[in-house]
């Protein structure tokens, strides 16, 4: 064994052991059961995932990594009500050294840095203060990475690296002024209870300036869909940022660091940065662009009725539904089309659940003739923005938001 | 593809890493009546904190295992030895298809940004064996 076998050895058993003693006996892992292979239609390949129920708190969710988990939520769970339950609401973590034990007693968040009182909060205080609801989309930066062309590297997600819950919690802004954000304070930092595995890798943090740290809608959630969050999913706590990608989203939050310049740290500065043009739209194999950290969402919608690849028999028309989000907006219209884009009609919206919540959509829509269909919708945010027909490409796989095509064969 | 492939197991290699996750969890043909009931816990009920009509309960979770190596291949030992800390293999065998320069950046990104344990030697053969491996559809 080498230097650094060692070292890997060492920084690997050294965790383990420690958690296996704060947790005993109940760390002893246990299998997954594989149900069955999803194909995720990537273009090139390799496209089948274990579907695998038994991950904590979890049904049954397309694997896409085990250590530490990657799970994708399968495509068919967004048909059937605009609200994803929290069991197969996707999973993504960083660093495979997260908690396996959460006490609500002695668990604490704490509001430090450019504050006139740095202060610690426990669980039961949090409940106890005013609180907010909010219907919100939660979307992986990568959602849909797997499709891009050229492919990139990364998490090789289909559709499903997104869900949409009703997030209750307590807003940023009552937590920040309880500790008193000073005047020279420029932004806010979020850490969770998660960690790297080895000695000297960037923990993950997340920061947001500090106007839209305070803006009100930003949050810290104890529930989603009415309940406790799972634990692969952030429990006791995550932070909800409405309209924005789930990068931001911190898991197992227990810090907040309010600080007097930019963040300047790994994940603020390298990571999740996109190009600044339109759509995050470079050339592909471009090099050296411009960048700014990823922000808020862009409109997005997809059929959910009918499944890519599906057979149907041929009727002069059918009924057609899906789902659509306006990004930072609402969602203002869908249209749809049955004929690869040449002609487009509007979708009737379902209930509105606000602004950035997933929108329900129906429409009919004619078929000329059997054979190959190409089946489409283009969602129009509340601020204008249409769908564009064509996909972006950057070499992080970020931002993907063109008019998907769903392609059904209607046979006599 | 066929010459990407040299030094493989033919065919199915690819799936290897998959199929083996698969044969894990589901385990050996009768591992899978039911599982004996629960070891009766002798601690209290998990802690709750309660306020406005809202209850949090203390949790734990069992991560499940995963025992998966990289498939076969040259240089397949370096790579489970220095791939598999941080991630599972999963992670590599979900990739498409790369071209050799791009595999030696994502090494060298594992190696100076996540602290990958990757000594210089190790650069290539492990960039060799990503870049070899075969990609099923």
């Amino acid at each position: 064994m080498d230097y650094l076998d060692e070292r890997a050895a060492l920084a690997v058993s050294r965790r383990r052991l420690l958690k296996a003693a704060a947790v005993g006996a109940g760390a002893l892992a246990t299998p997954v059961l594989a149900q069955a292979l999803a194909d995720l239609r990537l273009p090139g390949g390799p496209s089948r995932r274990p579907l695998a129920s038994g991950f904590p708190g979890k049904g049954e969710m397309i694997v896409q990594r085990v250590r530490p988990p990657l799970l994708e939520t399968p495509f068919s769970v967004f048909d059937r009500d605009v609200f994803t339950p929290a069991d197969q609401f996707f999973v993504r973590w960083h660093w495979a050294d997260m908690p396996t034990s959460i006490d609500v007693e002695s668990f604490r968040l704490t509001v430090r840095g450019a504050v006139r009182q740095p202060i610690s909060i426990s669980l039961a205080q949090l409940l106890h203060m005013p609180r907010v609801e909010i219907a919100a989309v939660n979307q992986c930066s990568g959602n849909s990475r797997g499709l891009f062309q050229p492919r990139v590297p990364g998490a090789q997600w289909a559709h499903g690296a997104m869900g949409n819950a009703r997030w209750l919690g307590v807003s940023l802004r009552h937590v920040l002024d309880l500790a008193g954000v000073r005047g020279d304070a420029v932004a806010v930092r979020f850490g969770g209870l998660d960690q790297p595995l080895v000695a000297g890798a960037p923990d993950f943090e997340k920061s947001l300036v500090i106007e839209h740290a305070r803006d009100g809608e930003v949050m810290l959630a104890f529930a989603m869909n009415g309940e406790q969050l799972p634990m692969l999913n952030g429990f006791p706590l995550r932070l909800v940022v409405p309209g924005w990608y789930s990068t931001y989203w911190v898991k197992m939050l227990n810090d907040i660091e309010v600080l007097a310049a930019p963040d300047d740290r790994y994940w603020m500065e390298k990571a999740y940065k996109i190009p600044t043009t339109p759509g995050a739209n470079v050339v592909p194999g471009a090099k050296g662009f411009p960048t700014v950290p990823i922000g808020a969402m862009v409109p997005r919608s997809w059929v959910t009725s009918l499944g890519e690849g599906q057979e149907i028999a041929f009727e002069p028309s059918i009924p057609l539904g899906g789902i659509a989000m306006g990004g930072d907006h609402g969602v203002a219209r869908v249209d749809v089309s049955s004929d690869g884009g040449h002609s487009w009609r509007p979708a009737t919206l379902g209930p509105d659940h606000g602004k950035y919540s997933f929108r329900r959509w129906d429409a009919r829509v004619p078929l000329a003739r059997p054979g190959r269909i190409r089946l489409m919708a283009r969602c129009t945010s509340t601020a204008g923005v249409t769908q564009p027909m064509a996909p972006v490409w950057n070499p992080s796989g970020f931002m993907r938001a063109n008019v998907e095509v769903t392609t059904i064969l209607a046979t006599r | 593809m066929a010459g990407r492939t040299q030094g493989f197991a033919p065919l199915a290699a690819g799936l290897i890493g998959i199929a083996a996750f698969v044969l894990i969890v589901v385990g050996p043909p009768g591992s899978r009546k039911p599982a004996p009931p629960p070891p009766v816990s002798a601690g209290p009920p998990p802690s709750s904190v309660s306020a406005n009509g809202f209850t949090l309960t203390s949790a734990t979770m069992d991560l499940p295992a995963d025992d998966a190596t990289y498939p076969d291949g040259p240089n397949a030992d370096l790579v489970n030895a220095r791939c598999s800390a941080c991630h599972s293999p999963s992670m590599v065998l979900t990739q498409p298809a790369f071209p050799a320069e791009k595999w030696q950046e994502i090494v060298l990104k594992m190696r100076d940004v996540y602290h990958a344990p990757i000594a210089e030697q190790d650069i290539a053969p492990i960039t060799q064996y990503l870049a070899a491996r075969p990609v099923a559809d």
